[in-house]
């Protein structure tokens, strides 16, 4: 990077520095599922403690419940994607969250790790633009 | 000898040439984003594969259309999924090999860009000497 002209490295900074933002941004989502998902993964737990025909309360809006009687809670719908539904027991279900978390912890240590490398050469493209800029300025 | 009537042709050329070039790069900026979404879905729907090949034969398999969730066959199910998965690989193929073509234009059209603003500026350096 020492060859480029202080032009370039500005370049080559503000590109790092865009694409250390973007995966930030995929940082924070993955995070943010990893969050639901464990949300989820509780419910469930939850769920399975509770014994068939135990009173509930049902939501059939954000502000409107009506009374309800747990029926099966051994079996669970769950969301694989794109509209479809699976039918599961709840230890599938469990077993579903936890692959699905696990797949989730794995592609964010991938991301960290890329994203810990572009923020290092955005640092040493500062660093070289910084000291070529000082080169440069005083010529006293 | 340089007549202002060249130059002004010049630059006619020059500005049309740009505005070409400039379409063609939004044209590129609009495959990559229609790109990105297809390989999001490209994703998901293998991920959903994935899952409904770990399911037993008898399991229950509901799709959602619009508010209603309908009970669908294992096997339909499946022959969905890979046919949405061919379809977006054929479109990924596809916008694969129209940005290829967008950017070899894109290249010539900078060269014929350069080739323009050289004679212009020999032009109006033939000019000032004069």
């Amino acid at each position: 990077m020492e060859k480029m002209s202080v032009e370039q490295l500005k370049a080559v900074k503000e590109q790092t520095d865009l694409e250390v933002n973007l995966l930030q941004d995929s940082l924070n989502n993955i995070r943010t599922a990893t969050t639901r998902l464990d949300l989820a993964s509780a419910a469930l737990h939850d769920l399975s403690l509770r014994p068939q025909g135990k009173k509930m309360l049902v939501p059939l809006t954000a502000s409107l419940y009506v009374p309800g009687t747990l029926d099966d809670a051994n079996k669970v719908l769950v969301d694989i994607g794109t509209g479809y539904f699976v039918e599961k027991t709840m230890v599938e279900g469990k077993d579903y969250c936890e692959r699905k978390i696990h797949l989730l912890k794995s592609n964010y240590d991938q991301l960290l790790e890329l994203a810990s490398k572009k923020k290092t050469v955005a640092d040493e493209a500062g660093a070289v633009l910084q000291a070529k800029l000082k080169q440069l300025a005083p010529q006293t | 000898m340089a007549s202002p009537a060249a130059v002004r042709e010049l630059q006619r050329d020059l500005e049309n040439k740009a505005n070409d070039l400039s379409k063609i790069q939004k044209d590129i900026a609009k495959n990559h984003q229609v790109r990105k979404k297809y390989t999001i879905q490209l994703g998901e729907n293998e991920l959903v594969l994935k899952e409904l090949e770990l399911l037993k034969e008898e399991a229950n398999v509901y799709k959602l259309i619009g508010p209603v969730l309908v009970k669908q066959d294992l096997a339909e199910a499946n022959a969905n999924v890979r046919k949405r998965i061919e379809y977006i690989s054929a479109e990924l193929k596809r916008l694969d090999a129209a940005v290829q073509d967008l950017e070899e234009k894109q290249n010539s059209k900078r060269e014929a860009v350069l080739k323009v603003q050289q004679r212009m500026q020999a032009l109006q350096a033939g000019k000032a000497k004069a």
